[in-house]
């Protein structure tokens, strides 16, 4: 068998939502916002410091959990990142990553919202392009949810077993 | 191969008809790009020009493919940064892909200078013109910051 190719590159995505930092702050911590931007998904924790969080799917079962690792509401939310690896594929699930989102006041009623997917420990090159196609459908969706109140209609990219799900929900 | 590289997607709730006019048609672009506008005959083979609203030229470059609603190819120098404009001409290459009710949007800005300078500069521009031209096309509205040449600049 060959060896994935590994990285430890980051991914950093920027942008700028008419919004102001609490309800940013809001629309990453509550369970009401995400369902209707990240692929269906709820997001649960207390957002203490040390206590756990995951993302729960519509059918009740998660598939991504780590630990708040700093939270600092509205600017700083540190979490660390474990996904179950894809049903139907061998391949192993990556390693922890950590993703952080950085809330700024960027003038007149703007939030610049910075999302850094970190790698400490280096994983598979094709696990890294998952991420990168995943967030800017997410992002993008979540500063259509904050400035118009409705979300975008996008399926989940990639991931073969929801590909048939939309995640419109209006 | 390229040295240095900017790449960004966005998701916009529009047609590729109505963002390709709100990327290249000046009544546009003058709303949420810092008030320029572009200077071209959209051809291939055109030149191009981001017109400044004083009257300088910002950039400047040849279209190299276009295929409206589809695909923009640019060759892009910058002209009103020295430092900038000393380096070999970058390339931008923008895609537009329906998918639903929205389109994907996809830009890659290249240049074959190492650590380039312009690439630098547009890394910090193209996250916040995008992000107010997605507000422009599904609010009405662009981000303030975006609507006016920044002052001394």
């Amino acid at each position: 068998m060959t060896e994935p190719e590994l990285t430890s590159e980051s991914t950093v995505y920027v942008l700028y939502i008419a919004s102001t930092p609490e309800q940013v702050w809001n629309a990453i911590t509550s369970s009401a916002f995400t369902t209707q931007y990240f692929f269906g998904r709820g997001v649960e924790s207390d957002w203490n410091e040390g206590s756990a969080w995951n993302l729960r799917k519509a059918d009740g079962t998660i598939d991504v959990w780590g630990l708040v690792r700093k939270a600092d509401p509205p600017r700083t939310l540190v979490v660390t990142w474990n996904v179950r690896g894809m049903e139907g594929q061998q391949q192993a699930p990556p390693p922890e990553c950590v993703v952080t989102y950085q809330v700024e006041e960027a003038g007149d009623g703007v939030v610049r919202l910075t999302m850094t997917e970190a790698h400490p420990t280096p994983i598979p090159v094709e696990w890294l392009e998952g991420g990168r196609r995943g967030w800017p459908m997410i992002l993008s969706g979540l500063k259509s949810l904050l400035e118009t109140g409705k979300p975008l209609p996008l399926n989940t990219p990639s991931s073969p077993q929801s590909q048939k799900r939309s995640f419109h929900v209006e | 191969m390229s040295n240095s590289r900017f790449f960004y997607v966005t998701y916009i709730r529009t047609t590729p008809e109505k963002l390709w006019q709100a990327l290249t048609a000046p009544e546009f672009t003058r709303q949420y790009w810092a008030g320029t506008w572009q200077d071209s005959e959209w051809k291939p083979g055109s030149s191009w020009k981001l017109m400044i609203p004083d009257g300088r030229v910002g950039d400047s470059g040849e279209v190299v493919e276009i295929e409206p609603g589809k695909r923009l190819v640019l060759t892009w120098r910058n002209e009103f940064m020295p430092e900038l404009r000393a380096e070999a001409a970058s390339r931008m290459t923008c895609e537009l892909e329906p998918m639903g009710d929205t389109v994907k949007l996809t830009i890659t800005h290249e240049s074959e200078t190492p650590d380039s300078k312009l690439i630098d500069s547009v890394s910090n521009g193209w996250p916040h013109l995008l992000a107010s031209l997605k507000s422009l096309l599904e609010t009405g509205s662009p981000l303030e910051e975006t609507r006016h040449w920044p002052e001394g600049m």
